[in-house]
């Protein structure tokens, strides 16, 4: 072998390496922080609700829920949006177009998540409560999730951040795919007399399925981890309430929100407990990822996304 | 290949360049540096960052280059005790944080009030008492108009407006305070919630900082909060006169601040101080009963800064406290600053 080939051999196999070393050291770092709390707690943890400094009594169970709602909700309006715009780009935008508006769009993943948040403190969450929650609550109040709206920093707002937040994500990656998508396929179906939606509905959907799929949850990954625009818009208070209207937490905002000044060595394990439990929700959604896009691959017999 | 060659020579060439510039701005940084302040950096408590932000421009005359972050009280123990800044400012004590600084010096440089604030336009100055107040943050009181808020303010045209409660979700000195008063007025606080610098509130939205705090107020009809009393003046937001022990309604200025200091001029060893709630006595007929102390924490070995803290210190305790009164910042009493000369002493290299 040259030298030159053992050198980039070693050098590839040190990085790779050190990425899963990091990633053990981690993992070993954050287990070993949340420690006390893991003791004092146990499981039980995970499940309880509320914060309590004063009488040391912490527990994930309300952050675990709003993590989830919030991520949810953002994932439910995020997908058919970007898989809009991603077909509008691909597909029905006139050439001249397709340029601008996809570095457009691509510019929106840019943007600084504090400068999403501050903006939904100052705008959006003003104009949603005056306008936007009161005439959900009016029209879908039967459904428990849109309750009566007093507050301006709340659940809904959080959602919305994050929806605009994961946007661009979804809709970029689908672009790609269906970019992807052989043009003889499509070409074959327009000439066998189909319209654009059949040829979209019958030739694209099916040939991209597990990268779209895979794309969701890359955005979702985001939605659950994202700290700072969540924990300027979502109003901080721990506690279950179905009401997308009323104030609540995530696990990340928590984290950020409080890790500086805790007021105990509990307190900090606690929050380090919570670090734990986001570490294990975002390896879980990831390896749901990668499932999903080996078993669609296979049904396909098609290595391509 | 030639191409190839090319492009190599050219990083080199800009990253030699690129060195020899940093090197040079470098060097003439430091040079630059030595004639001119030292630099002091500081965070913490965003209650007292009114004050401390009108002492950067007079201690860059006598050769301090201040610097304050207002990321919280919580915010600012942590970064002292991890030697990120040059000073930490918090409302509450170090004993309420864990960890905390356990190498650090306290020293109460500043006395103030915190505002009981409020979004209703059209009605300045309600009145409140302790018992009220705490049931509002206990979530048993919900309109403007309950009995309990109308009986205080006989003759006020109080609109049928929910209230929506706000509170800090940082960890925070002037919770602290507060939590503290509502304690000490409260049983059922006292009991159900307690004091600290965060605690678990039964009720309302939470804002970052003081001014998350304020914005939120300003923004939400109906809501009420508490910060510093500057950040009420230079928001435009409603504060409360509040009913002391001896039955008087008072508002968070300098003659009902420092009535309520006559409570404790004596700091403890640790450097603190408490003055929530002056007991039923004519001494304290006038005392505000939400006023607090403040502190800057610092490193007792603080290196080579260390000159330059302990005159910024003695200047804060001293002349730095002329730019209080246009703050709300009571002055500190006598025997406080002669403790805080003596704390002062503790700091070295």
């Amino acid at each position: 072998m040259h030298l030159g080939d053992v050198l980039l051999q070693g050098a590839a196999a040190l990085a790779s390496l050190g990425a899963v070393a990091l990633v053990v050291l981690i993992v070993y770092k954050v287990v070993e922080g949340a420690r006390l709390s893991l003791s004092t707690f146990g499981l039980g943890f995970v499940t309880h609700v509320g914060w309590d400094p004063v009488h040391l009594k912490f527990g994930a169970g309300s952050f675990l829920f709003g993590t989830a709602i919030t991520s949810l909700g953002a994932l439910i309006l995020a997908t058919p949006l970007a898989i809009g715009i991603a077909l509008f780009l691909t597909e029905l935008a006139p050439a001249g177009i397709r340029g601008p508006v996809t570095a457009l769009v691509e510019t929106l993943a840019a943007i600084p998540s504090v400068v999403i948040g501050l903006w939904g403190i100052l705008v959006l969450a003003p104009l949603l409560r005056d306008h936007v929650d009161p005439a959900l609550h009016s029209a879908l109040g039967f459904i428990p999730l849109f309750g009566p709206a007093t507050y301006s920093a709340n659940v809904f707002t959080a959602i919305i951040v994050l929806t605009i937040m994961i946007l661009p994500i979804i809709s970029s990656i689908s672009r790609e795919l269906f970019l992807g998508v052989p043009s003889e396929l499509k070409e074959g179906a327009l000439g066998l007399g189909t319209t654009r939606w059949e040829m979209v509905r019958g030739v694209v959907f099916p040939y991209t399925r597990g990268g779209v799929a895979a794309a969701m949850i890359l955005g979702l990954g985001r939605a659950l981890g994202e700290a700072i625009a969540v924990a300027m818009v979502i109003g901080a208070f721990t506690g279950i309430s179905w009401n997308l209207f009323n104030p609540g937490n995530t696990l990340a905002a928590m984290i950020a929100l409080n890790y500086q000044g805790a007021s105990s060595g509990l307190e900090l394990s606690s929050l380090i407990y919570l670090a734990l439990i986001l570490l294990v929700f975002s390896i879980l959604v990831n390896l749901l990822a990668q499932l999903i896009v080996r078993r669609v691959a296979r049904r396909q017999g098609l290595a391509s996304t | 290949m030639p191409k190839n060659g090319m492009l190599v020579r050219i990083t080199l060439v800009v990253a030699a360049v690129a060195i020899l510039a940093a090197v040079a701005v470098g060097t003439a940084g430091a040079s630059h540096k030595a004639r001119s302040a030292t630099a002091i950096k500081g965070a913490g408590s965003s209650f007292v960052a009114p004050l401390v932000n009108a002492w950067i421009n007079p201690v860059s005359s006598i050769g301090i280059s201040l610097s304050y972050n207002p990321i919280g009280s919580g915010g600012g123990v942590s970064a002292i005790t991890t030697k990120g800044v040059d000073f930490g400012a918090s409302d509450a004590p170090l004993s309420q944080f864990s960890p905390t600084c356990t190498t650090c010096v306290q020293i109460p440089w500043a006395l103030a009030a915190t505002a009981v604030v409020y979004n209703l336009p059209g009605l300045p100055f309600l009145k409140m008492n302790g018992s009220t107040l705490a049931n509002i943050y206990l979530g048993k009181i919900k309109n403007w108009n309950d009995p309990a808020i109308k009986k205080l303010n006989s003759g006020r045209n109080l609109p049928d407006k929910a209230i929506t409660v706000v509170h800090r979700s940082d960890s925070s000195g002037t919770t602290f305070n507060f939590t503290d008063y509502l304690s000490s007025v409260s049983k059922t606080w006292k009991s159900q919630v307690g004091n600290g610098t965060a605690v678990s509130w039964p009720t309302g939205i939470g804002g970052n900082k003081s001014a998350g705090m304020s914005a939120a107020v300003k923004s939400t009809p109906g809501a009420i909060g508490y910060v510093d009393v500057d950040y009420a003046v230079v928001n435009h937001l409603g504060y409360m006169k509040m009913r002391n022990r001896t039955g008087k309604f008072v508002v968070p200025r300098l003659k009902g601040i420092l009535a309520a200091a006559q409570l404790q001029t004596h700091p403890a060893k640790d450097g603190s101080l408490s003055i929530v709630n002056p007991p039923k006595s004519k001494k304290y007929a006038n005392a505000y009963p939400i006023a607090t102390y403040t502190y800057v924490d610092v490193q007792k070995a603080s290196g080579a800064n260390a000159a330059a803290l302990k005159k910024l210190i003695g200047w804060a305790i001293t002349k730095g406290q002329t730019y209080g009164p246009k703050l709300f910042f009571a002055p500190l009493p006598k025997p406080v600053v002669t403790f805080d000369k003596k704390q002062i002493q503790k700091i070295h290299s």
